[in-house]
């Protein structure tokens, strides 16, 4: 073989090698086009990319920015190249770009139906994923919750219509804590935990592949955390008022009431290892579930006047933010009811609403790895993965 | 029998041309025009498409044909104020408003001169002042001053008049309306510039030396504020490195729906008249698309190939002032490389876009799309619409177009 023909072999390879890689570019998946639409995107198509909202994004990169490439790789139904990079999770959607696009394509509501299917795409086992994706599935999905704490309380504790009326309340004595609330609820969080874990797991893989990391994790992950503890990337917003305010409302209020949670299981424990104890509403653990409770329904308050006040400027929001909204906002509302009515001493509702606070509670747990809770640590691994792969702006 | 004459609303170039080919073939016209001059934005340009010549070529020879022909009656500061009737009997409203000069004037510039106040000139953008007595341009027509009672107290109009030796300021004018009675009607009220003030993204009309579109025909036309100099409004210095925006409030559903046909003409052309004045400028254009319909292609082309002229994809969204030097900062995603940058230049030419003038101003009784721009297929029968009344478009469709209204005006009036 002579050098001229090796040369040759060489430039026909690559030449392939090209034509390959092209053809992949322009084969567009139009399914996933009209996925997207369905998630919530339906804005997608009338983007014709001037990237206005590149240039009004205050949390985008410089190089390689967003939402710009995203809309064009939706649009061509490039569905890797949207799941295999943080940038989708690096967007805050602030909407500023959503406000100043000349073409009411809505690049923030489009990034957030992204989000949506890639979460579900990683998240397992993928039938839940389809089931909290859509309205058709909310049934089935409270009718599980619903059902096993009935058959708990039917088994181990008192329907109401059993319970003294007019004495204290005692949610215990409806749904007893060990097997009735602590027995589900142990099981969901643990499922959730595990499904996280390889829904995340499963999006480091897809990211990772192939790129050259650097930087430590434990470096990265500690930048994340003060992150997002301090909510820097908020303050880039332009639009929405008070947007940091209500979120960090929500994160610090989950926080506050996860510790009191942790608190009150502790104490449960103490309670059935033999020591006497008594709930008065002064204890460190009542404080801080009521300060937790204030803040989580001032914050959803905020949030869901802002989705109304802007609606017609920035959209309303998909089914898949809504379910989450609605969500915590039972959780709350029928959490803070409980504890009302429990002093008020109202018996024939409070039971029920109890009973509706726990199945919401379960639905908030047990379904975090499919429904837009999931962003906390989807959002949160983008940015360590921002981090160590030298993404500037990041 | 039909009244056998046409009203056209209207005196820029698609006016002009309608009532010029229908007096020319014979028929009655009624000319309305609000400005006090006739020529509308073509007036205002440096050069035009498609032959590039000065407006005083196109319209020169229409003034010309006009003063020839008897059939046309034109009025000048006026506006349709009611139509009435129908097809081949309109009766319609028009108000004259007061020039407080009359026909007696002949231009000697003697009211100007003894004029003690100030008015922004409009005509250049507000790049400079005239007196309050003054005349547009040199070559304005009707050849006529006029006083600008709005920046005139009364001592200056007094100061004016006892200047005027031909007694041709009358300033107890009133402005007054007409019963005009046709049998046909052809609206051609253009166009305004787009307010680019109201782009957040542009810089909320804050950088002194962004300036618009039709700021630069004005710096670049002999008869401007800088007698054709190019040069930046903040200290006058020659702009070397001058970025054109595309899209300055067009194709955006904020601003401009539509697309106005004509700003990537516009801006080709202005680097153009950069380039030719300053060897070394340099000059790069920031687009969404470059829309060059038609045989404008090989325009475009010429300009493209300059290799001091760049054109990048990607809509220019923000842009700053440097205060102690006037530097203009754009920011920008550079589309093709992929990557969000800032640049800075000497000036910066905004490409704003046409808004239909009957936007601020409808016709009464003439529906509108939701741009306002007058809606051709809700017109009453025996009235038509010329140029960019109904669409963003340029001065040879324009021309084309009102040749075609004025014979459907015609075929109005014979028909009854």
């Amino acid at each position: 073989m002579t050098d001229t023909e090796t040369v040759e072999t060489t430039e026909t390879t690559e030449t392939v090698e090209k034509v390959e890689k092209v053809e992949k570019l322009i084969q567009p998946d139009l399914q996933f086009a009209k996925d997207v639409v369905a998630a919530g995107g339906d804005s997608l198509k009338k983007c014709y990319q001037c990237a206005t909202c590149t240039v009004v994004c205050n949390v985008t990169p410089e190089d390689n920015p967003f939402p710009r490439k995203e809309m064009v790789q939706a649009q061509w139904g490039l569905k890797d190249e949207l799941y295999s990079n943080p940038d989708i999770w690096l967007c805050h959607q602030c909407s500023d770009c959503t406000a100043y696009c000349p073409r009411g394509a809505k690049p923030g509501e489009v990034l957030g139906a992204i989000r949506k299917m890639s979460l579900q795409e990683f998240a397992t086992p993928s039938i839940l994923s389809k089931l909290v994706g859509s309205p058709s599935g909310l049934l089935v999905l409270l009718a599980l919750p619903v059902v096993i704490l009935l058959g708990l309380i039917s088994a181990f504790g008192n329907f109401p219509s059993k319970l003294p009326l007019g004495d204290e309340i005692v949610y215990a004595e409806f749904a007893p804590t060990l097997l009735a609330i602590d027995l589900p609820f142990t099981i969901a969080f643990f499922f959730a935990l595990a499904m996280f874990f390889l829904g995340i797991k499963n999006y480091w893989g897809a990211m990772a592949e192939g790129k050259k990391l650097s930087g430590s994790v434990i470096a990265s992950i500690k930048g994340v955390i003060v992150e997002i503890l301090t909510h820097t990337r908020f303050d880039k917003c332009d639009l929405i008022p008070k947007r940091k305010i209500s979120h960090m409302l929500l994160l610090y209020s989950f926080l506050i009431l996860a510790v009191a949670t942790g608190i009150g299981f502790a104490r449960e424990w103490g309670h059935l290892l033999g020591m006497e104890l008594e709930h008065p509403l002064y204890i460190p653990m009542k404080i801080l579930g009521n300060i937790g409770a204030v803040a989580l329904l001032l914050g959803l308050a905020i949030v869901i006047t802002n989705r109304f006040a802007k609606a017609a400027q920035l959209g309303l929001g998909s089914y898949f933010d809504w379910l989450l909204i609605l969500v915590i906002s039972t959780v709350a509302v029928t959490g803070t009811m409980a504890e009302l009515l429990r002093i008020g001493n109202y018996a024939p509702v409070a039971y029920w609403v109890y009973f509706i606070h726990l199945v919401s509670v379960f639905f908030l747990f047990a379904y975090a790895p499919y429904s837009k809770m999931a962003h906390m640590l989807y959002r949160a691994t983008a940015m360590v993965f921002s981090k160590m792969t030298g993404r500037n702006g990041a | 029998m039909a009244e056998q004459r046409v009203l056209v609303i209207g005196g820029g170039i698609s006016g002009l041309t309608a009532a010029l080919e229908a007096a020319e073939a014979g028929y009655e016209v009624h000319l309305v025009e609000k400005n006090h001059y006739l020529g509308g934005r073509v007036a205002q340009l440096n050069k035009y498409f498609p032959k590039l010549c000065p407006p005083v070529c196109g319209l020169e020879m229409n003034f010309r044909r006009l003063k020839e022909n008897p059939r046309i009656k034109f009025y000048t500061m006026s506006e349709v104020a009611g139509i009435s009737g129908s097809e081949g009997d309109f009766e319609v409203d028009v108000k004259v408003n007061p020039r407080f000069v009359n026909d007696r004037c002949t231009g000697c510039n003697a009211c100007t001169e003894a004029c003690p106040a100030e008015r922004p000139n409009d005509f250049n953008f507000g790049m400079d002042t005239t007196k309050s007595a003054y005349l547009p341009f040199e070559q304005a027509f009707p050849f006529k001053y006029v006083i600008d009672a709005g920046n005139c107290s009364k001592d200056c109009g007094q100061a004016c008049k006892a200047a005027c030796k031909y007694k041709a300021i009358d300033l107890d004018m009133k402005a007054e309306t007409l019963k005009l009675k046709v049998g046909s009607i052809v609206t051609a009220t253009g166009w305004d510039l787009y307010d680019t003030s109201k782009v957040d993204t542009l810089g909320g009309g804050k950088a002194r030396n962004a300036i618009t579109n039709m700021q630069m025909e004005r710096l670049a036309a002999v008869n401007g504020p800088t007698g054709g100099k190019i040069q930046r409004p903040s200290d006058g210095k020659e702009p070397k490195k001058v970025a054109f925006v595309q899209c300055a409030g067009s194709r955006d559903e904020n601003h401009l729906a539509h697309c106005s046909y004509i700003c990537c003409m516009a801006s080709l052309k202005q680097a153009t008249y950069l380039r030719e004045q300053y060897e070394d400028s340099e000059v790069e254009i920031f687009y969404i698309d470059i829309r060059t319909p038609g045989r404008y292609e090989q325009f475009y082309w010429k300009v493209r190939d300059d290799e001091k002229v760049t054109l990048t994809k990607g809509k220019v969204a923000a842009i700053t002032e440097d205060a102690s030097t006037g530097d203009v900062t754009v920011e920008y995603e550079d589309v093709l490389a992929g990557k969000k940058q800032k640049k800075t230049f000497d000036m910066v030419v905004l490409a704003a876009g046409m808004q239909p003038s009957t936007k601020d101003s409808a016709i009464p009784g003439i529906s509108l799309t939701p741009e306002g721009f007058v809606q051709p297929s809700a017109l009453k029968a025996g009235i038509s619409a010329v140029g960019s009344t109904k669409s963003p478009v340029d001065v040879q469709r324009s021309v084309q177009d009102a040749t075609g209204a004025a014979l459907k005006s015609i075929q109005t009036l014979v028909r009854r």
